[in-house]
């Protein structure tokens, strides 16, 4: 039992010894930060010259500034419609392209393409494609005879078109982890039920979905994280335009600081946006239910 | 043993772990160096600037002109992206630059925190003449009285128009704002529902302080407020709404993501548009077939004329060491007539030293000369450190919005003024 201990003791000890460095780093890069980011939006900090300690003045502040909540609804819609979106494509592509077929390798390269292209080149493609004279969009359009909107500059279309070019280049990386989710499910489940006669919704239904439930959640926390911090796709698409409808809370938190100096407002404006992120990880966690895979 | 293996592997993880972070420190701290050591007897100087590719050899041509001119100081100019965050960091760290090529606007937000060092002595020792420089281009490097630099480049817009389109249909440049819409008015070409040719691009609601100037009005208040939901700023809206629903000399969007070689006004997609010397290179590169002139913004109802003088300047950081070798620097850049214009001429940039710009170089070229006309009455934007803010975010939506026809002339400047004013009042001190 005594020897036991100790090399219980002694595998701990080496264990965190190991995590030492990693830990370290987390708390220099991330720990700190987010501690000082919330003493700060308690200040008028300014970089330059003050810091005092102002109290809720920031946080008053904010309960006032209605750009930001428009900002807030502007990413909620966004993430409403894109979040869902991009869990169905990417799980279908995935299941399109689990297949062992000649040329599927080839289509996978395809679909993973999007994500390698810098946010700024592709937002520069998109905003011709959707050009409203000479655009392929509107083009193809006319050949039906409907003249198609301006989209990116338009109040109605600019939000639905950064949601598909987020989609175009987003669902590449969620399919390879859906691809890998799929392959992880084992194959006695579908024989034992292909043998009772489940047919493929079925087994899509009782067998793939549930064990693909960590994945769906790494996906949708991920993408809704992701949305609820949209900016460079939606900065070079509009600028923010027309009429604010896709300024986002990030582009609004980077002007604050930055460019008008309140670093401290700005911290406030971030922790919101910081709340925001984890009140909706939290309700997703809750809807795709992330616990074990039952095997 | 294996025990002390894994303790001496760990420390050395760290070791190479705080190099790494102290190697970074180190050299964004570089600037500093160069203030520390004089190598050769010579004082040598930083220069930060964020302008890269062509923009970069054009200022190495002037460091260069200047380290040969004399043998006491040598400057070094340093490419930094996203260079007013580093200053930021780099302002209060230590490890500022000697001198700093500045978006003139920004005055107004820096220099109250103490981070630029006024020039003044400087210019009354040296005997410079203030009125060797436009008023308003050292107005906005100005705060509370006191002068933080010395402009670099002025530019203006100016009205830019298809010389080949003018005269197939028998019209001349326009002067007046009816002159402007009749012209716009012919050009235009539609194809049923498809616009062919705008006449008139009115792709920038931002050009919004331009035209307000040109209707005799003004987008601030002495004491700081907006200025614009009146008489002036409802001709303004009148104006576009004419262009716009009535003459149909424009669609919204019709310009999105056109440059370079696929320029409306290169293509002949446009007619006419408010531009800058700015754009004299990209049309002159692409627009082989394309037959420009340019004449001053028409002036308005009231024969009020109007545009905004924009440009950089040269500033001292107060964290140089050398602030006086900066200053003979800045000095032989922008208040030498000569130097002004071998930058003038290897840059295309308007130099901001007058005597400069009464150049024949300048006042014989028909394509510069209108430029200089429109300097005489182009006015910067106010310096209110809540403008820019102002401006983006509560004056362009709204402007939006109208040319859009989602929201009428009234509400659009009511409510342009109301959050307008709370952006102005929530980003006005900086302290």
């Amino acid at each position: 039992m005594a020897s036991v201990n100790k090399l219980g003791r002694h595998q701990a000890r080496m264990a965190y010894l190991f995590i030492t460095p990693t830990m370290l780093l987390f708390a220099v890069f991330m720990v700190i930060p987010v501690v000082m980011a919330l003493y700060l939006s308690f200040t008028n900090y300014d970089v330059l010259s003050s810091h005092d300690w102002v109290g809720l003045d920031n946080y008053r502040r904010l309960a006032g500034d209605t750009l930001l909540w428009q900002t807030f609804l502007n990413v909620m819609y966004y993430a409403v419609v894109f979040v869902p979106l991009n869990l169905m494509i990417s799980l279908l592509l995935a299941m399109l392209l689990n297949k062992r077929k000649a040329g599927v390798k080839l289509f996978r390269t395809f679909y993973y393409l999007p994500t390698l292209t810098s946010a700024v080149a592709a937002a520069t493609v998109w905003i011709w494609m959707l050009h409203p004279e000479y655009g392929l969009i509107n083009g193809l359009l006319g050949y039906f005879g409907i003249t198609g909107p301006a989209w990116v500059s338009q109040t109605e279309t600019a939000m639905l078109s950064i949601i598909v070019m987020t989609l175009w280049q987003s669902v590449g990386s969620n399919m390879i982890i859906y691809l890998a989710g799929l392959q992880g499910v084992p194959d006695y489940l579908y024989e034992s039920a292909r043998l009772d006669g489940a047919s493929r919704f079925a087994c899509f239904r009782y067998i793939t979905w549930p064990q693909l439930r960590p994945t769906t959640f790494l996906v949708s926390v991920m993408a809704i994280i992701g949305a609820l911090q949209l900016f460079d796709q939606a900065f070079v698409l509009t600028q923010g335009g027309p009429a604010n409808v896709t300024k986002t809370p990030v582009y609004l938190i980077y002007q604050q600081g930055f460019n008008q100096l309140q670093m401290g407002y700005a911290s406030a404006q971030a922790f919101v946006l910081a709340m925001a992120i984890l009140v909706f990880s939290i309700i997703s966690m809750r809807l795709t239910k992330a616990e074990e895979p039952i095997v | 043993m294996r025990k002390w293996l894994i303790m001496m592997l760990t420390v050395v993880m760290f070791g190479g772990l705080l190099a790494g972070c102290g190697g970074s420190g180190g050299s964004s701290s570089g600037g500093d160096n160069g203030g520390d050591g004089k190598s050769g007897g010579k004082v040598q100087l930083t220069f930060w600037g964020d302008w890269g590719g062509e923009g970069q050899k054009q200022f190495e041509t002037m460091v260069d002109a200047f380290n040969k001119s004399q043998d006491r100081i040598e400057v070094k100019y340093m490419l930094q992206q996203d260079m007013v965050t580093k200053f930021l960091t780099a302002a209060t760290s230590g490890g500022a630059p000697d001198i700093l090529f500045w978006d003139r606007w920004r005055t107004s937000l820096y220099a109250p925190k103490n981070v630029l060092r006024p020039i003044d002595e400087y210019m009354t020792r040296d005997g410079l003449n203030p009125d060797d420089f436009y008023e308003e281009s050292l107005k906005e490097l100005t705060h509370d009285g006191k002068l933080y630099g010395l402009p670099l480049t002025v530019d203006a817009r100016a009205l830019f128009y298809n010389k080949k389109m003018f005269a197939d249909a028998g019209l001349q440049p326009p002067t007046t704002w009816d002159e402007l819409e009749q012209a716009a008015k012919t050009l235009t070409k539609w194809n049923g529902s498809k616009l062919e040719v705008a006449g008139f691009s009115m792709g920038d609601p931002g050009l919004f302080n331009m035209y307000l100037q040109q209707a005799g009005g003004q987008m601030l208040t002495e004491d700081g407020k907006t200025n614009f939901n009146n008489e002036q700023g409802k001709q303004v809206l009148e104006f576009w709404q004419r262009l716009l629903n009535e003459d149909k000399v424009y669609k919204i969007g019709f310009e999105e993501g056109l440059g370079e070689g696929n320029d409306a006004f290169v293509t002949g997609k446009v007619a006419m548009l408010y531009t800058g010397p700015w754009m004299m290179s990209t049309y002159n590169k692409y627009g082989k077939d394309l037959d420009y002139g340019i004449v001053p913004p028409p002036s308005g109802p009231n024969g009020d004329q109007g545009s905004v003088m924009g440009g950089f300047g040269l500033v001292i950081p107060q964290g140089s060491k050398h602030p006086e070798e900066a200053w003979e620097f800045i000095k032989w850049w922008t208040a030498n007539k000569d130097n002004a214009l071998l930058w003038a001429k290897t840059s295309l940039n308007m130099p901001g030293f007058k005597p400069a710009l009464a150049d024949p170089f300048f006042t014989e070229d028909p394509l510069w000369k209108p430029f200089t006309e429109t300097l005489e009455f182009a006015k910067t934007r106010p310096t209110h450190p809540g403008y820019s803010v102002m401006e983006e975010n509560a004056v362009i939506p709204n402007l939006e919005l109208f040319m859009q026809n989602k929201q009428s002339l009234d509400d659009t400047l009511k409510k342009a003024q109301e959050q307008g004013d709370k952006l102005l009042a929530d980003n006005a001190s900086v302290e």
